[in-house]
């Protein structure tokens, strides 16, 4: 039974309890209104700025880059392409969790033995591990039946830049690689990736940004860790360009063919419009072992002064030697200096002073009495040494000049050289002397400080072709379908007109005079060829003892001192349709080893003009 | 009467007559929906939080009837029959608490677990709702009045668990059990001279305690501070959560349809952070059903303590209560980052077996308590 004291005590405690909860009660009540005004803070006062949160952690955009435009001829080859490449990848994170399946993917599919290094410090970072790529047709059928094992290996196809005709084009389409850091400045950044492909030279680089096109938008979903839950929006890339070449298939392949891999290059142009029907350097190299798109190894232990990366074609720059002549001719011409009926006595050199230095030609007893036909027929060095001797440099180099020696092309590849017109200036500036005249002298010839690119110098033949006008080099005859229009950067005027006459006629008696240069592409039949054969001196003869011959067979031994044979040529006679210029690196003959290939080629084009009428 | 066989309740029968059988076996029938409710709501949340998995679902509905069950059979005991059981219970939670020290469980880096095989469970979640009930029970002791050494002895066992659980180490929940093991003392009557004078000795050994934290507990403090200390860890668990329920709005992004917990942004969201699913997936409105649900269950639980007979039902329904309320407080708060995160689940809600088969065992004490009016 209770008690009174029982009782009591119950009240008192019952009294305790109750201020003692009203006491906890009353800060918790506290802490609750913190609570929900902080709820309500969150759920009405700042709800928007959390959606804008929200929808930031889980929406993302992607770009969707396009498939790289085409490359066609005009007939419509084919020269650049895409194709599909299947390759199996895994997430490094999963790497250690799935080496059973890895192990699968090696003795089933590949039949390869498990052969994989991965850095450790790879495997933190978040990146692709390609197990495995260029999957074949038979791969790819037995990863679809191995696919329910391999729940975590991925199958990604990619498109990668491909070359039908191999090295053909190499030096004129170029080829593909990673964009680096300074790329990464020069472009819009939302227009590539990281690990995005970029034309690194040729046609592919110069033009990028028709090729590519613009990307595309896919504004994704995705999880905390990043995986892809679904697509909310997509914006479709743009579609880049296609581009046509104005270069022929076959002038390509017999360039290609007939210098059969020895150091040269071959400039075949369109006169009237500056059209490139072939350009090829030799030797070349593969762009689609760049591009991925061919299995095999780039060939890295060629010789190095074979640089098959290095396109001579645009960026080689040569002594124009004898192939100058016609230029110096004209020049004379125009200031009167000779007429065609000057003639001067060809010993085999040329001297300034009775005892000044003796400036040899290469025909040691000389060619006797010359004019200006012979002088460019049988390429009498004298009569041009002594009418350079009378022109001075600034009147050649003026000249020189208006035809684009020392000066970018402008064909649309990069790394074009601009080469050497040397003037006063420039050899004070560059060599630290000043002008002798036996630097003009040289000049004369061609030797000397002047060089020009292949494509200089067809660019130059062009204006004498034209008799006068002279077109941008151009690759591209198309972008899509809009038609890139020729590009006259220059129009050389003469005094008297009929000069072009004179100088023409004389390239064409090298082929058609029985004493000329080139008499050996002479064909009773074939078509008029106009030409000038050069060979370009690597190593100069100083020896005033020895006879030129002489002393030539003594430099000849080293294979890379021997002279480089060119030829400058155009045709056919009177409507010319092509300039072609052929250098073959240490060829010793412009004559036999030159002229014989830009015959070729002319006559290849004739052809074809036929054909396609 | 404490001889009496615990389950000798027929007796009482034709007394409580007016009562449905139902009432009879349920004894509170308010109390009984009002956590069928929040049981139900926590099930269908979770099936969210998790990722919607059936499996999480159904292994805690098992554990939901298991503690019901484990309710309902000791509602219907006496509390001076299991009074002892429980005062000495307090020693039970000491042995698991060293236990845990001694033999952590493999692959956790704190040893908070014991592992039964079958079963997983923290002492700690037991010890924070055993601790204040042995606690009421020592100070409610047979025939005795409360004596002044009871008020030095009763909190010096509350801390010596709040050490055992720090050692884990686990600051938070060291701090919490320490709280629900004072709020029993509190309510008990201890006098006011004696808190200020353990108020005084706090504020002496604050800095001793501070050198004895870890980094990583110094780190959760200092985040709660300023949030850029680790932005990378509780700080941006807290902001996503934040962002859920903010972004959740008053109506919520719909069920099961919550971007923020659908693609796994909130860190724990279906144990600890389940509040911030429930926030952005039915949006303030289903905050605030949840809330007035949790009131009408700590109102049911403070109704039956003020109407308890003995002082013992009275201490334990009431330090029950607000250990209850406490715990739904202490969770919110962390959820919506008005204090530092500490390892508190909903409950009733969050997802984990002993969270829930405990709080439904201290219901059960709570129903217990109540008696059929005569």
């Amino acid at each position: 039974m209770r008690t009174l004291q029982d009782l009591r005590r119950d009240e008192e405690e019952l009294r305790i309890l109750r201020g003692r909860s009203s006491f906890i009660s009353s800060m918790l009540f506290i802490l609750f209104i913190i609570g929900l005004f902080k709820i309500f803070q969150l759920t009405i006062l700042d709800r928007a700025d959390y959606e804008v949160e929200s929808d930031k952690n889980r929406i993302i955009t992607l770009p969707i880059f396009p498939s790289r435009g085409l490359i066609k001829l005009s007939d419509g080859t084919i020269v650049a392409e895409n194709i599909v490449s299947h390759g199996i990848y895994i997430e490094s994170r999963l790497f250690d969790k799935v080496q059973d399946q890895i192990q699968i993917l090696f003795e089933e599919i590949l039949n390869e033995e498990l052969n994989l290094k991965i850095a450790t410090k790879d495997l933190k970072k978040d990146l692709k591990i390609w197990l495995a790529q260029d999957l074949t047709e038979k791969e790819l059928a037995k990863y679809e039946l191995f696919k329910n094992q391999l729940p975590d290996l991925k199958l990604e196809t990619t498109l990668k830049r491909y070359l039908p005709h191999g090295n053909l084009f190499s030096h004129v389409i170029g080829h593909l690689g990673k964009i680096d850091q300074q790329e990464r400045l020069l472009f819009s950044k939302s227009e590539y990736s990281n690990s995005s492909l970029i034309g690194k030279v040729g046609i592919e680089k110069k033009y990028e940004n028709f090729l590519k096109g613009s990307s595309g938008v896919s504004t994704v979903e995705v999880d905390v860790y990043g995986n892809k839950i679904r697509e909310i929006n997509r914006i479709m890339p743009n579609r880049p360009s296609d581009l046509v070449l104005t270069l022929d298939l076959e002038l390509q392949k017999i360039s290609k063919e007939e210098l059969s891999g020895r150091r040269g290059a071959v400039v075949a142009l369109e006169p009237s419009t500056g059209y490139v029907k072939a350009l090829v350097s030799s030797p070349d190299y593969n762009p689609n072992l760049i591009n991925g798109s061919e299995t095999g190894k780039l060939l890295l232990d060629f010789p190095k002064e074979d640089a098959p990366f290095f396109n001579r074609a645009i960026s080689g720059s040569y002594p124009p030697a004898s192939t100058l002549k016609p230029f110096i001719a004209l020049l004379g011409l125009e200031e009167g200096v000779i007429n065609t009926k000057t003639i001067i006595e060809d010993i085999g050199f040329f001297q300034l002073k009775e005892d000044g230095r003796r400036y040899r030609g290469w025909k040691e007893d000389g060619h006797g009495k010359v004019d200006l036909k012979k002088a460019i027929v049988e390429s009498s060095d004298v009569y041009f040494y002594d009418l350079a001797s009378k022109l001075t440099i600034d009147r050649i180099s003026s000249f020189l000049s208006k035809f684009g020696f020392g000066r970018l092309s402008g064909i649309d590849l990069v790394n074009e050289s601009e080469s050497i017109l040397p003037t006063r200036n420039w050899k004070l500036g560059n060599i630290g002397e000043t002008w002798f005249v036996g630097d003009t002298i040289n000049i004369g010839i061609g030797q000397g400080y002047i060089t020009s690119t292949p494509l200089q110098l067809a660019a130059s033949v062009s204006a004498i072709a034209n008799k006068g006008p002279m077109f941008q080099p151009k690759l591209v005859a198309y972008v899509d379908e809009y038609k890139q229009h020729p590009v006259l950067i220059n129009n050389v005027k003469l005094e008297d007109e009929k000069h072009w006459k004179i100088i023409e006629d004389s390239m064409i008696s090298v082929i058609q005079s029985w004493n000329g240069t080139a008499h050996n592409l002479y064909d009773e039949n074939g078509i008029l060829i106009a030409g000038k054969t050069g060979t370009a001196q690597i190593k100069s003869l100083v020896d005033q003892e020895l006879s030129v011959r002489e002393e030539y067979e003594g430099v000849r031994q080293d294979i890379k001192n021997r002279d480089h044979a060119l030829f400058a040529s155009y045709g056919p006679i009177p409507n010319p349709n092509l300039v072609v210029v052929v250098i073959v690196e240490n060829g010793e003959s412009g004559s036999t080893v030159a002229a014989p290939i830009a015959k070729k080629i002319i006559e290849r084009h004739q052809r074809n003009i036929k054909n396609e009428q | 009467m404490s001889n009496r066989n615990p389950l000798d309740y027929s007796l009482n029968r034709p007394i409580s007559s007016g009562s449905s059988p139902i009432g009879y076996i349920l004894k509170d029938i308010p109390l009984y929906l009002g956590l069928v409710c929040v049981l139900s709501f926590g099930l269908i949340m979770l099936y969210s939080s998790s990722g919607q998995s059936s499996s999480m679902v159904i292994r805690q509905t098992g554990y939901v009837f298991f503690g019901l069950a484990l309710m309902s059979f000791v509602s219907h005991l006496k509390p001076d029959s299991y009074k002892n059981i429980l005062m000495h219970s307090y020693w039970l939670g000491i042995l698991l608490l060293i236990y845990v020290l001694f033999n952590p469980a493999e692959g956790y880096s704190t040893s908070r677990w014991i592992n039964l095989g079958f079963f997983q469970f923290q002492p700690s979640e037991v010890i924070r709702l055993i601790l204040p009930l042995s606690l009421a029970a020592y100070l409610c002791r047979k025939d005795s009045t409360v004596k002044v050494r009871d008020w030095f002895l009763t909190p010096l066992a509350a801390l010596l668990c709040s050490y055992l659980v720090f050692r884990q180490p686990d600051l938070g929940t060291s701090i919490i059990v320490l709280t629900s093991g004072l709020i029993p003392i509190y309510l008990a009557g201890l006098p006011l001279k004696i808190i200020t004078a353990y108020f005084g000795l706090l504020a002496i050994s604050l800095p001793f305690v501070w050198a004895s934290l870890l980094d990583y507990q110094k780190q959760r403090v200092m985040t709660y501070f300023d949030s850029n200390v680790d932005p990378l860890a509780d700080g941006w668990n807290i902001a996503q959560s934040k962002t859920a329920i903010g972004s959740g709005g008053i109506f919520g992004k719909g069920y099961l349809e919550g971007t923020q917990s659908q693609l796994n942004f909130i860190p724990e969201s279906h144990s600890d952070f389940i509040f911030s699913v429930i926030g952005e997936e039915l949006g303030l409105i289903g905050i605030l059903v949840l809330l007035s649900l949790y009131g009408f269950i700590i109102w049911r639980i403070f109704k039956i303590g003020f109407s308890a007979q003995s002082s013992f039902e009275r201490l334990a329904c009431c330090s029950l209560g607000f250990i209850f309320l406490l715990f739904i407080l202490i969770n919110v708060s962390m959820v919506i980052g008005i204090i530092p995160v500490v390892g508190v689940p909903l409950p009733l809600i969050s997802q984990g077996g002993t969270s829930i088969v405990v709080h439904l065992l201290a219901f059960g004490v709570i129903l217990s308590a109540k008696r059929p009016r005569l």
